[in-house]
């Protein structure tokens, strides 16, 4: 059984189609690049996976459970597909540590001493364990956004969904993010990923998806579609990028 | 005729018995008008068509009417209404409630709202519950938010008990005309009953500042 299956998914908003019958399926250990034209669908895409956005047409099954079942079994899934955002969304008024441990307290339930002790491990993973008592503003933004993926791992997901995790950071800060991302593919962490960044696709996708206009135009091995795109528009694509 | 601050001693029992129900009216009234608010604000923020509609239509109700209006309604045509007679403590009290839980919602709403929609979906992304993304996450960054408009309208309430002298609620403002009636001292005494209230928002203000002090500003 795949992790995530959408089977002729659709998502209007109001008239717009943003999603168009998208038919895929993602396995476990599966790290998925996805590209595409601003407004292509990339974040609905893969917002609709964990139900932020609610789908309209077609069904969309992550770990066995339909999306369109809401309530618990919504929270369900969200637990297992943890998401990571362009704008960090740290929690500003928690520490680093604390924002790591709510999940695990307030989700899984683990009391406050449990809660922590794994959250410093987490942070430690992701270099960051002089760091934990500091609040979000007191971070730059590649700690921010390293401390964000910490806190989705905190949950214990089998999926990590990443929306432009890099984009909104400065050149510089870029690659410490991408490290800690390249060491949970390494780990076998399920991932679909949306980002610009095509030295990570290269290296790190073992898939790579370009999407148009809400639908999937391109979908293979990351290193073949790059040296050799299948068509003229994801090469243009490849050329802005790059 | 001379004015003579020397009489004020002799009228400060019966001024402070009537600060003692500006007081109590203010204290319950506004009790009841932050519950109120904040359920209005919520419905306003977060509830759907009909609970949205519900908090709409009061608050306009409540800020599109004079709060002299609204008492005078709450305690000569309610009973009319329903047949249900309320002494006009009661009636001063209610007015606040639902005079300050107007514009109370609209506060709570604003700072609710203000908090940046990120927050919200990081919360639920990990699988909280709304209401536990309300009380853990938005409602404590929203608290910090309210504090001031809160604390203004506290202050605006406070002063509208004056006008409850329409029903002859014995409060601050309706003694010192009680005391002016027998004798002609208006010198002294509404600057003693201006005094009064000075304090009072006063010491409610300083109260605010200590909160706002206390809790770290984002
Ligand atoms: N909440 C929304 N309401 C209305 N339109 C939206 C909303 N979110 C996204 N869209 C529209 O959907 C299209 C796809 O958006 P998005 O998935 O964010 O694209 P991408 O991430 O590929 O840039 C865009 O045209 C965008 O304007
Ligand atoms: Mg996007």
């Amino acid at each position: 059984m795949s992790i995530i299956e959408f089977h002729q998914t659709s998502k209007h908003f109001g008239d717009l189609k943003v999603l168009d019958e998208v038919d895929l399926s993602i396995e476990q250990g599966e790290v998925v690049v996805l590209i595409g034209p601003s407004g292509s669908g990339k974040s609905t895409l893969l917002r609709c996976i964990n139900g932020l956005e609610q789908i309209t047409g077609g069904d969309l099954i992550v770990d066995g459970i339909s999306v369109r079942e809401g309530g618990r079994q919504l929270r369900r899934i969200r637990q297992e597909a943890g998401m990571v955002f362009q704008q960090f969304n740290l929690f500003p008024q928690m520490t680093a540590l604390q924002n790591v441990a709510f999940g695990p307290r307030k989700v899984r339930g683990l009391g406050r001493a449990e809660a922590e002790a794994q959250a410093l491990e987490l942070l430690d993973k992701v270099g960051l364990k002089e760091r934990a008592h500091h609040v979000p503003s007191a971070l730059s933004g590649g700690q921010q956004q390293r401390v964000a993926i910490a806190r989705a791992l905190a949950v214990r997901p089998k999926v990590m969904l990443f929306d432009e995790p890099t984009s909104a950071l400065d050149p510089e800060l870029k690659q410490e993010v991408l490290t800690v991302m390249r060491q949970l593919a390494q780990e076998g962490m399920t991932m679909v990923v949306v980002t610009h960044e095509m030295g990570f696709a290269r290296q790190v996708g073992t898939r790579l998806i370009f999407m148009e206009h809400g639908k999937i135009s391109v979908d293979g091995n990351p290193v073949e579609v790059i040296t050799n795109p299948p068509s003229d528009r994801l090469k243009d694509f490849l050329q802005h990028v790059e | 005729m001379e004015i003579d601050w020397s009489v004020i001693p002799g009228f400060l029992p019966q001024l402070a018995a009537g600060a003692r129900v500006t007081i109590l009216i203010a204290l319950a009234g506004l009790v009841g008008g932050t519950i109120l608010g904040l359920i209005a604000g919520l419905m306003r923020a977060y509830g759907g068509r009909v609970l949205n509609a519900i908090a709409f239509i009061y608050i306009e109700l409540i800020r599109g009417t004079p709060i002299v209006v609204q008492v005078m309604f709450l305690y000569f045509a309610m009973p009319v209404l329903t047949g249900l007679r309320v002494d006009p403590m009661t009636a001063a009290i209610l007015a606040i409630v639902v005079n300050a839980g107007a514009y109370i919602a609209e506060i709570v709403r604003g700072a609710f709202l203000s908090i940046p929609r990120g927050l919200t979906e990081a919360g639920l992304a990990m699988g909280l519950p709304q209401w536990k993304v309300l009380t853990h996450i938005v409602g404590p960054l929203a608290f910090r938010r309210l504090i001031p408009p809160l604390g203004n309208q506290f202050i605006v309430s406070l002063k509208d008990t004056s006008l409850f002298i329409v029903i002859g609620v014995g409060e601050l403002t309706r003694t010192g005309q009680e005391i002016m009636a027998s004798n002609f001292r208006a010198v002294e005494i509404w600057t003693a009953v201006a005094v009064i209230y000075l304090i009072l928002t006063g010491t409610l203000t300083a109260i605010l500042r200590l909160i706002e002090n206390r809790m770290r500003i984002l």
